[in-house]
């Protein structure tokens, strides 16, 4: 088999089409894979996207006893193989980590807002809930980080114990640890916190992070979130970083190596935004609150109709 | 048929490892036997169509219809056909159709394939020609790998075990013991298959047919008799793809084949007494039995857990007899052929499939006993 330069530049166009959540029809784990390619194992399936195109494709796993037909997987742009020219090919694989089988029925709407720490998020969700706040209900974040000056009624704080205990039990649509040099800590929102929201005719309204915001894609379905990313204002990553890290300052509520931590964090987030576009419906970028809420009411309005 | 085709001469090479012999040794003896037990000679053949799928990968050698018909003393008209692992099934639906149209009137048709000479990792490769080179093979899938996936997803979807799949390479290696042409003659008992190196999962090395040698002959004539001849000859299409199709699990080529051969030979599948079917891998076995119909959708197994009325793969099969490609569906014509003269029986098929079955060629034989 030759990968040329042109026979490579044709199958990039077929990347962005790759570029999708899907679900497990089949896999297999080759033993021996061909020519070309990293010796060693290699997990590979075959997966339905969410267009309804069906792929090939490697699957990130280091379990294969993870794997589950009907299992929601999640694409990544992965260095494939090195040509014998040196040429480095690359190929969408997909993550099977979420271990969540795809739900058929549609659940229901919920708002997700997206973005580094200190870009304003929870201002936002204030100000929004004097604007549509009837048609749309916080959703708690249950966490085992410790309680702090500042924290509104937004968190439910409990042990790592209760935490895991709760995970165990799938009672957590999703979870995540986020790391960081000072604490341990986890977050996740509660199955029952969501659905106690849509049974009282609400949308529920999560204020997230990428990890959870994946996680909450394979538990409900994309399709169930509306899905906005928060953006600091600036031209370049350097200045958005920069004012983030004004605003981190200005807040007060973290020290300076907390607000170190929270930096690193929000460079992945931010890569995070390119890398996983399809997991976004809008890119507000915060710079005036007006516009932004104006901007994010006439969304929800349009696409809920609350 | 639109002609009464006859099977005037048989001729093979044992299939394994055949050093000594490249591809013009291997079609020369297939040649020479195939010629030896005709009722015609060797200068009554006035086409010769060769099965290939490789040469030029394994090889380095393209034009074999002409390389065939020089080892012939007339040399005559010769043509090469390809469709994967059915290149045999397709040579031979090229030979009925110039028998039937009159083009001709005896025909030579031999499958060849020479691939020991092959590093392995090439062969995988190029054995990944038979599926999608822009949609398949840029993911590292290698064939045993899509037969993995196909056999994950029958797995899930009737239940079948991993220990229940191990029957049919069982069955397909104990057959063989009695066959001199096959590769593997011995016995391997069931437990044995799924404690061999895994391959592809859930499929393992003894699920897997082998690489080999080997060249297969026949020799079709409209105008020399004899006890047998093809009372239908099909060929039908899928997606080359696997990802282009609806189900994984049954393959839309193989029923199509055989509804035709059927409706062709005005048979129904009762009236068949023997099989020769595609088993490249121990799944694609039980969904072929499943697919012509010998057994309803996720029970295909059952027929290798006890013995009916039906043969199937009393040679040995690909697992057993070894698969040298384009070979394998001239081989599986002999085979019935001497099934049906031992038995006395009157009708044997053959299932001949390329890729995941994009190609499926079925050929029923009728068997005429002489009084």
């Amino acid at each position: 088999m030759s990968f040329t330069p042109a026979s490579t530049h044709r199958a990039d166009k077929s990347l962005k089409q790759k570029m999708q959540e899907g679900t497990l029809v089949s896999f297999t784990t080759i033993h021996h894979p061909p020519e070309g390619f990293e010796s060693g194992p290699r997990h590979i399936g075959l997966i339905k996207l969410a267009d309804g195109t069906t792929v090939t494709g490697q699957l990130l796993t280091t379990n294969v006893l993870n794997l589950e037909i009907g299992q929601v997987v999640l694409p990544k742009m992965r260095l494939s193989r090195i040509n014998n020219e040196g040429l480095r090919l690359y190929d969408i694989a997909y993550d099977v980590s979420t271990l969540k089988t795809v739900k058929e029925e549609f659940p229901g709407y919920m708002v997700a807002l997206t973005g580094p720490s200190g870009v304003g998020k929870t201002t936002i969700s204030v100000v929004l809930a004097t604007t549509i706040g009837k048609e749309i209900e916080r959703v708690p974040i249950v966490t085992t980080r410790e309680i702090k000056d500042g924290d509104e009624d937004e968190y439910v704080h409990i042990s790592t114990e209760e935490f895991a205990k709760m995970k165990k039990g799938n009672l957590l649509a999703t979870s995540t640890s986020i790391p960081s040099t000072t604490e341990k800590r986890w977050y996740g929102y509660r199955t029952s916190d969501i659905e106690a929201i849509w049974a009282k005719g609400k949308v529920p309204m999560v204020i997230t992070e990428m990890n959870l915001l994946q996680g909450l894609s394979a538990h409900f379905g994309r399709r169930s979130i509306l899905s906005f990313g928060v953006l600091p204002p600036g031209k370049s990553k350097r200045q958005m970083l920069s004012s983030l890290l004004h605003r981190l300052r200005d807040r007060g509520r973290d020290t300076e190596k907390q607000i170190k931590d929270r930096l690193k964090n929000a460079e992945a987030d931010l890569q995070f935004f390119s890398d996983r576009k399809e997991l976004f419906d809008h890119l507000i970028v915060n710079d005036q609150l007006e516009t932004v809420i104006e901007n994010l009411t006439s969304h929800v309005r349009d696409r809920i109709k609350v | 048929m639109q002609e009464k085709i006859f099977i005037t001469g048989c001729g093979q090479t044992t299939f394994g490892e055949k050093w000594n012999q490249g591809l013009r040794d291997l079609m020369d003896e297939a040649i020479t036997a195939a010629i030896e037990n005709a009722g015609c000679t060797a200068l009554d053949i006035d086409m010769v169509i060769v099965g290939n799928m490789l040469g030029e990968v394994t090889n380095n050698q393209a034009h074999l219809g002409a390389m065939a018909a020089s080892l012939l003393p007339h040399h005559p008209p010769s043509l090469r056909a390809e469709a994967a692992c059915a290149s045999g099934a397709v040579a031979l639906h090229t030979a009925c159709a110039l028998l039937e149209s009159k083009k001709a009137e005896t025909v030579l048709v031999i499958g060849v394939e020479k691939m020991t000479d092959t590093p392995a990792g090439k062969i995988a490769s190029a054995l990944m020609g038979a599926a999608d080179a822009e949609k398949d093979a840029p993911s590292g899938l290698t064939f045993p790998g899509i037969f993995g996936l196909i056999a994950t997803r029958y797995m899930h979807e009737y239940g079948l075990t991993r220990d229940r799949l191990n029957a049919v390479s069982a069955k397909h290696h104990k057959n063989a013991v009695s066959n001199p042409f096959a590769q593997f003659r011995s016995a391997i008992p069931a437990e044995k298959i799924s404690q061999s190196p895994k391959v592809a999962e859930p499929l393992c090395m003894l699920d897997c047919s082998p690489i080999s040698d080997g060249a297969a002959a026949v020799i079709l004539s409209t105008k020399f008799e004899s006890p047998l001849c093809i009372e239908a000859s099909q060929i039908a299409s899928d997606t080359v793809s696997i990802t282009d199709r609806a189900t994984l699990t049954s393959f839309a080529s193989t029923k199509d084949a055989m509804e035709a051969a059927l409706t062709e030979a005005h048979l129904t599948r009762e009236d068949i007494d023997h099989i020769e079917l595609h088993d490249c891998f121990s799944i694609a076995a039980i969904i072929s039995l499943e697919d012509m119909g010998f057994a309803e959708p996720g029970k295909g197994v059952t027929l290798y857990e006890k013995d009916g009325p039906l043969t199937i793969n009393a040679s040995g099969g690909l697992k057993a007899c070894g698969h040298p490609v384009a070979a394998t569906g001239i081989k599986q014509i002999i085979d019935i052929s001497k099934q049906l003269i031992a038995s006395g029986k009157s009708f044997g098929l053959t299932q001949n499939f390329g890729g995941a079955a994009a190609t499926c060629g079925i050929h029923i034989l009728k068997h005429t006993p002489v009084s």
